[in-house]
């Protein structure tokens, strides 16, 4: 049983893997790279919280 | 074809791609606490075999004074500096860009040996109790680090979702095994008067309880990263200080029964070997239903804590990135599940290829130095920020009280746990220093070229006290 | 003062950055193991008579290990396996200077680059 559990987490490792780099794969293909990386710190704190003592 | 951000029905912020504001207290809890709550089924007990269980003991509530310190500190800066990164974008803000890519490396290390060790932890405990020839721990531990990062992916809100119920699970286990061994009677099952006696108690003296710092530090390590929550909290200024307090309190109650039952249950000799402290607690009480139910434990304490670590680790990274402290590749975030996936995929392959070489041992001793050399920053970090931006001069959500004493209390604790590395584990100490101080070269002499200056500071704050 | 801008990087130089990195990283952390230089300094206090009371162990503690499946010869490298705290003062001193040397030299250039933030920060607008 315990083998089983073993070989079993070794294919949910590799098919959630494969998923992952597909998902990036198609992200990174679809969407372009100024896109992507257009997070900026503290935006939120510019924006909505007005800065006052 | 190109999809923009808002065709895809995502990513509404003007035309940017954000992480997303979903989080809430308990979510906070749910971090501080799903990466800490391990250090109680494996980890604290070293502090044991460093110094005895009363030392264990000794250490479980000054540690805890030096992580109260740490969690008023960071309360403070953090619910004022709300960013991604946590103490990254601290320290941008107040000490300087060089000291900014340390303490991300500081995390990023801390937070993926930790995942690190909980990996092995979690496969040897499988194996340990499966029994079974020939079965080895890599597939478990690739299984968890792989299906953690998988959750991470898909989003910050799921990811500290289930984080709030496996932790909640681990420590409901601990309080039902401290009531379970009817603790207000010693003698029936717990026997500490005859586990701790007068002569063994501190066997090395009280170089040993000193000594037993280091890996007392494990009661708490990790409660700091709440702050790496900050971008996708609602309402940082609250949430933070409120979930960070909250874990410590649950931590601090936590570790007590811990002890208590451990070392009533165990000679300190074995206490501080063993992996599995509160499981073997559980086998030690002869009953069926504990043992199970804290082997079930220990593995949920060790998930929460690789995830809550995955999450961190990567926020860190990120933010390195979007700083251009490193290629602004590592800042790209995901347009659908709004997770900083590229750093999530590339902690992975290295979080796997540690778990594989290193034993758990050398993977707590990595994440503590790093965890130490964080607390020094932190503590001469608030001095600063004290001295650069009084108070009145800036809105903060918090303020903590009795400054400067709490960044005192830690810094002299700081102090005394490196003498603790020092004894028993120097070498490893003076290696990883000049690691950090041969990147520290690289990067303010070669890497920072890249950097915009002013653009590093992106908080609305009036300019710093003596600049 | 003039706006620092810095010079956009090429895919293969941010390649090499990241790498550079990695193998850091991979260094700091595999070399010490692999030089035995990382885990405990602990070592065994042999003792010939392999019992129970030889060990220090009281009736309630010689019960718990052998519920714990071990026998005296067991648990003798378990037990004797100690710290010897010694203090080797030339590491501690070279482990203090390494330490204090690293943050100076972290706070001293942290601090210049810092100024260089704020200036282009405040006194540009």
């Amino acid at each position: 049983m315990w083998m089983a559990l073993s070989y079993a987490c070794w294919c949910i490792s590799i098919v959630l893997a494969l998923w992952m780099l597909y998902d990036w794969f198609k992200v990174d293909t679809t969407y372009s790279e100024e896109t992507l990386t257009s997070s900026r710190e503290g935006e939120l704190e510019a924006v909505s919280e007005t800065h006052r003592i | 074809m190109t999809v923009t951000a808002e065709s895809a029905g995502t990513a509404v912020n003007g035309d940017r791609v954000s992480l997303l504001r979903v989080l809430g207290p308990a979510h906070v809890w749910a971090l501080g606490v799903g990466i800490v709550l391990v250090g109680e089924f494996t980890g604290w007990n070293f502090s044991a075999d460093k110094g005895g269980a009363l030392a264990a003991l000794i250490v479980c509530w000054i540690v805890g004074l030096l992580y109260t310190s740490v969690a008023m500190i960071d309360s403070e800066v953090t619910s004022t500096v709300a960013a991604a990164g946590g103490q990254y974008a601290q320290a941008k803000h107040i000490v300087g860009p060089l000291m900014a890519f340390n303490v991300a490396l500081f995390l990023v290390f801390a937070y993926t040996m930790l995942e690190v060790s909980d990996a092995i932890l979690l496969g040897d405990t499988i194996v340990a109790k499966a029994g079974v020839e020939g079965l080895t721990h890599n597939s478990f531990i690739a299984a968890t680090i792989v299906v953690l990062a998988w959750l991470n992916y898909r989003g910050v809100l799921m990811t500290l979702n289930v984080n709030f119920v496996i932790t909640a699970i681990a420590y409901i286990s601990i309080v039902i095994l401290f009531f379970s061994v009817s603790p207000w009677t010693q003698g029936a099952v717990l026997k500490l008067n005859e586990l701790v006696t007068p002569n063994n108690a501190l066997p090395y003296g009280w170089i040993g309880v000193i000594a037993a710092f280091q890996f007392g530090i494990w009661y708490y390590l990790g409660i700091e990263g709440t702050t790496q929550a900050a971008e996708e909290v609602r309402s940082p200024a609250r949430s933070l200080p409120y979930g960070t307090m909250a874990g410590m309190i649950t931590l601090l109650i936590a570790a007590a029964m811990t002890w208590y039952v451990c070392a009533s249950l165990m000679p300190w000799e074995y206490l501080g070997i063993t992996y599995y402290p509160l499981w073997d607690a559980g086998k030690l009480t002869g009953s069926p239903l504990l043992e199970n139910l804290l082997f079930v434990a220990t593995l949920l304490a060790a998930l929460a804590s690789a995830n809550g670590c995955i999450n961190d680790a990567a926020r860190a990274w990120f933010s390195l990135g979007r700083d251009r402290y490193l290629p602004s590749w590592f800042s790209a975030v995901h347009p659908k599940y709004r997770t900083p996936y590229r750093s999530i995929l590339f902690l992975l392959p290295i979080a796997l290829a540690f778990a594989f070489i290193a034993d758990l041992n050398q993977a707590i001793t990595f994440s503590i130095l790093s965890g130490v050399l964080q607390y020094t920053f932190m503590s001469i970090n608030i001095m600063m920020f004290r001295k650069k931006w009084p108070l009145g001069t800036i809105r903060r959500g918090y303020t903590h009280p009795f400054h400067p004493l709490p960044a005192i209390v830690l810094f002299c604790l700081c102090v005394v746990t490196y003498f603790a590395i020092f004894l028993g584990f120097g070498s490893q100490l003076i290696a990883m220093t000049i690691f950090y101080f041969l990147i520290s070269v690289w990067f303010h002499f070669y890497r920072y070229k890249f950097v915009r200056r002013g653009d590093q500071f992106t908080m609305p704050w009036p300019k710093p006290q003596g600049y | 003062m003039p706006r620092y801008t810095p010079p956009e990087q090429s895919k293969a130089g941010q390649i090499f950055d990241i790498a550079v990195v990695v193998v850091a990283i991979f260094v700091a952390l595999w070399l010490p193991l692999k030089m035995g230089l990382a885990g405990a300094a602990k070592s065994i206090d042999a003792l010939d008579a392999k019992t129970w009371e030889a060990l220090g162990q009281n009736p309630t503690m010689a019960s718990i290990w052998e519920k714990l499946g071990y026998t005296p010869e067991t648990a003798h490298d378990v037990i004797q396996n100690r710290f010897h705290y010694v203090i080797d003062w030339p590491t501690l001193i070279i482990m203090a200077a390494v330490l204090i040397g690293y943050f100076v030299f972290l706070f001293r250039a942290s601090d210049r680059e810092y100024r260089d933030v704020i200036k282009e920060k405040f006194d540009d607008k």
